[in-house]
């Protein structure tokens, strides 16, 4: 059974070398955290909360779509979930084997090659050398890089990484898949095989988390939204409901 | 920032069972770091016709160049300097590498750090690999001088592999540390490099430890970096090294991996947060 069980998670982000006077336009900014300025005098230190008090559960079929301002959390919250971030305060239980695409291609090296960078990239994504060497023809053949894969990838054109890191990346067997903004996924007529091997992934995968400014996008891969606010859980229901309460939220400042 | 304030972080309660699970999981994962660390000098062999052994013609001409100059200074003969010149340089290159190199472990592992979740300590156990890979490249040059000097070489020679296995052992805390500390501070590294580079004049490397009058000799005694180097070169020159030199090392490989593994507890979980 898979499952995603957060509770109160909350995450602060100390800022380090932030001037106090780079940050006044960042105190009277619309979106993002809620700032703070901890102590007092030369020992002020400034922490912007990301994630406030929140809290939700996710079983199995579970496709939750990530909605909110820039800065509101979402980036976090994915990154929580990823284990990237540990919670300053609440916790988050997953069961399942996570799979984070934020970066098509983690570790990707410029001076290797296509084969070279398949295997570090794969191993980087949580695949053994077996898996990776079973997946090997299927990310050839999908990323039609042909003898391109034997050149240094430094010498690819940024469309050619794109679909070689699409082609990476789509090939892992994830329980949950998190998702920010979608892949990017090289030219036109790419796109369209691209689509259908991600609705192919995101079939095999038991939860998705989806982060998008997107409306579109959330509708067509999600079941499940939550509406991120300065870091705080606003609602969370099912996709029609929470998109127009977006649109229909004033942006305020919150200031402390 | 205050020391009251860095009082306060360091009270973090530590998280034992990460840590542990980090560097488990860290090892275990030696396809990883053996294959990124020879990734990493297959890539300096690229294009070039040297490749790594760049590296080691600098140190070649710099011992070559110097040993001519320093034996008469020193007022010992080529044939006995060269060989202890080129011995503690490849040593010293070797054990402050894995310090100086240690200190960027993070930073430069920041697109990884931030977007996955894996045990950090595959990134450390990557630059101990991928220096000890450097380390068989310069020690051709002692193999040449062994040779055309015709230095001794006995079975003592063979405790050079101890030797390697103790400053590596070594070097994985101290990458983790200081890798750690430089995520923080970013005046670490630079501070790092400065110490080193005194340190490489406070050492007998230049010079033998002899030279140094009795009243003197705690300077040496009291070195880690000098047994470290020791534990190295007295089996490239032939020889045992001493009891001290070992009980050093090997004491500084337990306490400095029960302090970093307890620092590591404490901060593992910050490291995202301070990149």
């Amino acid at each position: 059974m898979t499952s995603i069980i957060a509770s109160n998670v909350t995450v602060d982000f100390p800022i380090y070398g932030a001037g106090h006077r780079s940050l006044r336009q960042t105190l009277f900014a619309h979106t993002g955290g809620l700032i703070r300025h901890e102590g007092a005098g030369r020992q002020q230190r400034v922490v912007v909360r990301a994630l406030d008090d929140v809290s939700f559960t996710l079983r199995n079929g579970d496709r939750l779509g990530l909605i909110g301002h820039n800065g509101a959390g979402k980036s976090t919250l994915l990154k929580v979930i990823a284990g990237v971030y540990t919670p300053d305060a609440g916790s988050i239980r997953i069961e399942g084997r996570v799979s984070p695409l934020f970066n098509a291609a983690p570790g990707l090296d410029p001076d290797d090659n296509g084969y070279e960078n398949i295997k570090t990239c794969g191993m980087f994504l949580g695949m053994s050398s077996e898996e990776i060497n079973s997946k090997l023809p299927d990310i050839v053949d999908f990323c039609e890089l042909g003898e391109y894969l034997e050149l240094p990838v430094r010498t690819y054109s940024t469309g050619m990484v794109a679909r070689l890191g699409f082609a990476i990346a789509t090939a892992i067997e994830p329980d949950v898949l998190l998702l920010d903004e979608g892949l990017g996924s090289g030219d036109a007529r790419f796109a369209a095989r691209a689509e259908a091997r991600m609705q192919a992934l995101i079939q095999r995968t038991r939860i998705l988390v989806l982060a998008s400014h997107s409306d579109a996008l959330i509708k067509s891969m999600c079941n499940r939204a939550i509406l991120l606010e300065k870091g705080r859980l606003i609602e969370i229901g099912p996709i029609d409901e929470v998109i127009s309460r977006y649109h229909e939220r004033p942006i305020e400042a919150h200031v402390a | 920032m205050r020391l009251t304030a860095l009082f306060d972080e360091l009270l973090v309660r530590p998280d034992y069972a990460i840590a542990r699970a980090d560097i488990i999981d860290g090892i275990c994962a030696f396809r990883i770091w053996t294959r990124l660390g020879w990734q990493e000098v297959k890539r300096r062999y690229r294009r070039t016709v040297f490749g790594p052994f760049w590296a080691t013609l600098s140190i070649g001409a710099f011992i070559g160049g110097m040993a001519f100059i320093w034996a008469p200074l020193f007022k010992t003969d080529v044939s006995s300097y060269l060989p202890f010149l080129s011995a503690g340089m490849v040593a010293w290159t070797f054990a402050t590498a894995l310090i100086s190199e240690g200190c960027g472990t993070y930073t430069a592992g920041i697109s990884l750090i931030t977007q996955l979740n894996f045990p950090y300590t595959v990134l450390n156990f990557m630059v101990v690999w991928r220096n000890i890979i450097v380390f068989f490249h310069n020690l051709l040059i002692v193999v040449i001088v062994v040779i055309a000097l015709k230095v001794r070489v006995s079975w003592q020679t063979l405790l050079l592999f101890p030797g390697i296995i103790i400053v590596a052992v070594n070097g994985a805390w101290m990458t983790i540390l200081f890798g750690m500390v430089s995520a923080r501070f970013r005046d670490v590294p630079p501070l790092v490099g400065n110490i080193i580079q005194i340190l490489m004049f406070v050492t007998p490397i230049f010079w033998f430890s002899s030279q140094l009058g009795p009243e003197a000799q705690p300077i040496i005694t009291y070195n880690f970096m000098f047994h470290l180097i020791e534990v190295m070169r007295a089996p490239m020159l032939g020889t045992a090294p001493s009891l001290l030199s070992y009980a050093f090392t090997i004491a500084g490989a337990v306490i400095g991996w029960i302090v970093t593994f307890d620092l590591y507890a404490r901060f593992r979980r910050r490291i995202p947060y301070w990149l």
